[in-house]
């Protein structure tokens, strides 16, 4: 991709520039992800509010209609997260359950849709069907549904099934959930016999406005995208620079053709975190406050010790990565998917050749691992909003789903500055189109 | 969590006797809480789909009609989303969904029950259900438990979600920017339920709700498949029904409640929603109400432990299951 092709973001949609299958609509949709367990939440500062109390909650979703968001998200983990073996203690954590919260967002939000992350591996797809279907009807035909797979043992045992399911097995059995979950939608009988249960029932309540609920996948492996190509309305991805929204667009038409699907019937969203100013200057400056404020000395120290598997409280994080070799038995297996790390030993070696090389310290090497997840979309307005623009019009991503850094006020600036930018550019829409979230998101009735 | 404003006593010569005891029903506070008043008057509303045209109005309606708690009873929709749904949109009456205990996942469960308190700023409660309707086992792969094995998962459940509810300490949240910590692991500690069926680690990934403990009652319907052990000896109090649809007269239904022994809940089920059911419960309320039938109207603000006369629910710590137990030890070998 060379910057000339970048260039002129106002000329409208080209045609299929990433795939000869794919149109562009130029058009992007956002969505508010709350995830309530991570390390970009800032909880230090004295505007960061209450990560449970209700109105959080109502103030963000509020705040994302006034700026004709699409959905509002909700994360899920089922597990505490640990380190070492001891509940996190440095950043946010604890949350409400999600499906529970977005029926009473139902009722004081009129147009955004509410999506929960729910996984198939904990949870019986008759029952996730009927909650689903609830928020669905309760919301006039608004609720979405993040399918998740984590499948770990360590999970497992807050559940009635434990871990039982092979890592292999995931998508296997997120396929034949998603599928039951589908007949019961549609009232037909289901009598499901498969390697870990049967399962016999029948639908009961009626279609929602949207006929059913949307549904989301995020996971991002070979067999991931299988499914979501097969199965998905949307795809919440984890690739938010244009050349990796780029070729993963490539990937997933490839493989909705494959699947007999028309490609635009499958959207992408990027998780992505936006920091914006002003000017150029002003949005660099903002970047390194919001890093600080992400990643203290604890944080930095104990995403090391997450890799190394061992104490690692005595090294300065001013001075240079840990020169011990990792434990590599303990390293990363309980913070959950994600997290999972085999090659404990290759990594770190590799990592402090790093930041010896750019001569970063423990803290600035955390820092600057932590930004480099999040894509790149922080700068002035006008830049992002060109760049957003340039995005639309080459098809790569058909909207974002925006992780804010502080809560509830983290999407403001935003709904404030950037959204007319995006309106004004023409690749973002100035009213909702519809009443379902399905409509807002550009999908294809069911 | 704000502390709970303790109701004011009811007028002695009103009271009946039989509700002045504090209830004998499991929970029973050994002297240090409020005092158990008479019961709170409940509305039942059956989750059927034909319902949601209106509800929120029509729980606002029974709010101001004096309704001191709503319960939800499953007809389709799922109870506890319409507990949550109203939660917001409602200020004073209690929101209590009928569900089952036996069919599910005790981690989920306690999770959105605990929810619903956060929801509810405390004015939650789980009138526990044990499903026997074969149908719903069917939908997740098990058996219908025979009425001996529903009434030990009952009670093997109830303990369980107690046990995440209580995982959390009221400030285990410590916001402490000094040593960059944001909640304090020492002030959690693991369910670690291990019971004939399943097991549950914990902690709660949701911070204790503004109850901590949630009232649990069993409505009269419910007592036998719930079993004796958890509706006379686990469950805070006992819900009496009371059916309306063959006619809402007071004295009669002032009759039931006398000679109902101690109740927490008095639940009107069967109201007429098509014809004049804000009406009726409004006639109902200041009939029972003068003669001290049932409570008042809830202050604003106040717990429906405190209105259920149930002391406050204190966190607990066992120090061995402490969450912070891994890091102890390590501190110790070294
Ligand atoms: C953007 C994004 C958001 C995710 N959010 C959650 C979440 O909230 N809860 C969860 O359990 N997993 C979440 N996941 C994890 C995925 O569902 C999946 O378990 C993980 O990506 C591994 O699957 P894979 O091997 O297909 O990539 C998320 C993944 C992505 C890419």
């Amino acid at each position: 991709m060379t910057t000339a092709q970048l260039s002129s973001p106002t000329t409208g949609p080209a045609k299929h520039p990433l795939h000869p299958a794919h149109t562009p609509t130029g058009q992007l949709a956002f969505g508010v992800f709350f995830q309530g367990v991570n390390s970009s939440t800032i909880w230090r500062l004295p505007e960061s509010g209450d990560q449970v109390a209700f109105e959080s909650f109502e103030t963000l979703a509020r705040t994302a209609e006034r700026g004709r968001f699409a959905a509002f998200f909700l994360g899920e983990g089922l597990r505490l997260r640990e380190h070492r073996g001891v509940p996190f203690e440095l950043d946010v954590a604890g949350r409400p359950d999600a499906q529970t919260l977005l029926a009473a967002l139902a009722g004081v939000t009129e147009h955004i849709g509410l999506v929960a992350t729910q996984n198939t591996t904990y949870n019986d797809p008759v029952d996730l069907a009927r909650r689903l279907q609830t928020l669905d009807l309760l919301s006039g035909g608004r609720a979405g549904w993040n399918v998740v797979t984590t499948d770990n043992a360590w999970t497992g045992e807050n559940f009635r099934r434990g871990g039982y399911l092979d890592h292999a097995d995931r998508y296997v059995h997120a396929e034949a959930f998603v599928q039951v979950a589908e007949q019961y939608w549609r009232g037909a009988p289901i009598a499901h016999d498969g390697a870990h249960y049967s399962v016999r029932a029948q639908g009961e309540l009626p279609r929602s406005a949207q006929g059913r609920p949307v549904l989301f996948q995020a996971g991002a492996s070979p067999a991931g995208q299988d499914f979501a190509a097969r199965t998905a309305d949307v795809i919440f991805s984890p690739h938010g620079t244009l050349e990796a929204a780029s070729e993963f667009r490539r990937a997933i038409v490839e493989r909705t053709v494959a699947a007999g699907r028309d490609p635009g019937s499958v959207k992408i969203l990027p998780g992505a975190e936006i920091i914006l100013a002003a000017t150029e200057a002003e949005a660099e400056e903002k970047v390194r406050w919001v890093r600080d404020l992400q990643i203290g000395p604890e944080q930095a120290i104990a995403l090391l010790e997450q890799y190394w598997g061992r104490d690692l409280s005595a090294f300065d994080p001013d001075g240079p990565l840990p020169d011990v070799p990792p434990e590599v038995s303990e390293s990363g297996v309980t913070r959950g998917a994600g997290f999972q790390f085999a090659k404990a030993e290759e990594l770190t070696r590799s990592w402090r050749e790093e930041a010896a090389a750019k001569g970063l310290s423990i803290l600035e090497f955390a820092r600057a691992k932590s930004g480099a997840r999040r894509g790149e979309f922080t700068g002035s307005y006008d830049a992002v909003a060109d760049r957003l623009a340039e995005f639309a019009r080459m098809g790569a991503i058909d909207g974002l789903n925006i992780t804010p850094w502080l809560v509830p006020s983290g999407i403001d600036d935003i709904v404030d500055h950037l959204v007319p930018r995006l309106q004004e550019r023409g690749v973002y829409p100035a009213e909702y189109a519809g009443s379902t979230l399905r409509e807002n998101l550009g999908l294809p009735p069911v | 969590m704000t502390a709970p404003a303790p109701r004011p006593a009811p007028a002695a010569e009103t009271a009946p006797t039989a509700t002045t005891a504090p209830a004998e029903t499991g929970g029973a506070p050994d002297g240090a809480g409020p005092e158990a008043g008479p019961p709170v008057l409940a509305v039942d509303l059956v989750t059927a789909p034909s319902l949601l045209e209106g509800l929120a109005e029509l729980a606002r309606g029974l709010e101001s009609a004096g309704a001191g708690a709503l319960t939800l009873s499953d007809g389709g929709l799922h109870p506890i989303h319409l507990a949550a749904h109203l939660a917001p949109l409602t200020e004073q009456i209690a929101l209590l969904p009928r569900t089952d205990a036996l069919y599910v996942e005790p981690f989920h469960l306690a999770t959105q029950l605990m929810s619903l308190d956060h929801l509810s700023d405390g004015r939650a409660g789980w009138l526990l259900q044990a499903e026997t309707d074969p149908a719903v086992p069917a939908a997740v792969g098990r058996e219908v438990l025979g009425l001996e094995a529903s009434a030990r998962e009952a009670a093997d459940v109830l303990g369980a979600v107690r046990a995440v509810w209580d995982s959390w300490a009221p400030d285990a949240v410590v916001r402490d920017t000094e040593r960059g910590v944001y909640v304090d692991a020492s002030r959690l500690q693991y369910a670690d339920v291990e019971a004939e069926t399943f097991a549950v680690r914990g902690p709660a990934i949701t911070p204790r709700s503004p109850q901590g403990l949630l009232p649990v009652l069993v409505a009269d319907t419910d007592r036998a498949a719930a079993g004796e052990r958890v509706a006379g000896e686990l469950a805070d109090a006992r819900a009496l029904d009371v059916d309306v649809s063959v006619g809402a007269r007071p004295e009669r239904i002032a009759a039931q409640i006398a000679a109902a022994g101690p109740v927490g809940l008095v639940r009107l089920v069967g109201l007429d929603l098509e014809a004049d059911p804000l009406g009726t419960v409004a006639q109902l309320v200041g009939a029972l109400r003068g003669r001290g039938l049932i409570a008042e109207a809830p202050s604003h603000g106040s717990t429906l432990r405190t209105r259920l006369g149930l002391p406050a629910a204190p966190f607990q710590p066992d120090p061995a299951r402490r969450a912070d137990r891994a890091r102890l030890s390590r501190e110790e070998a070294a």
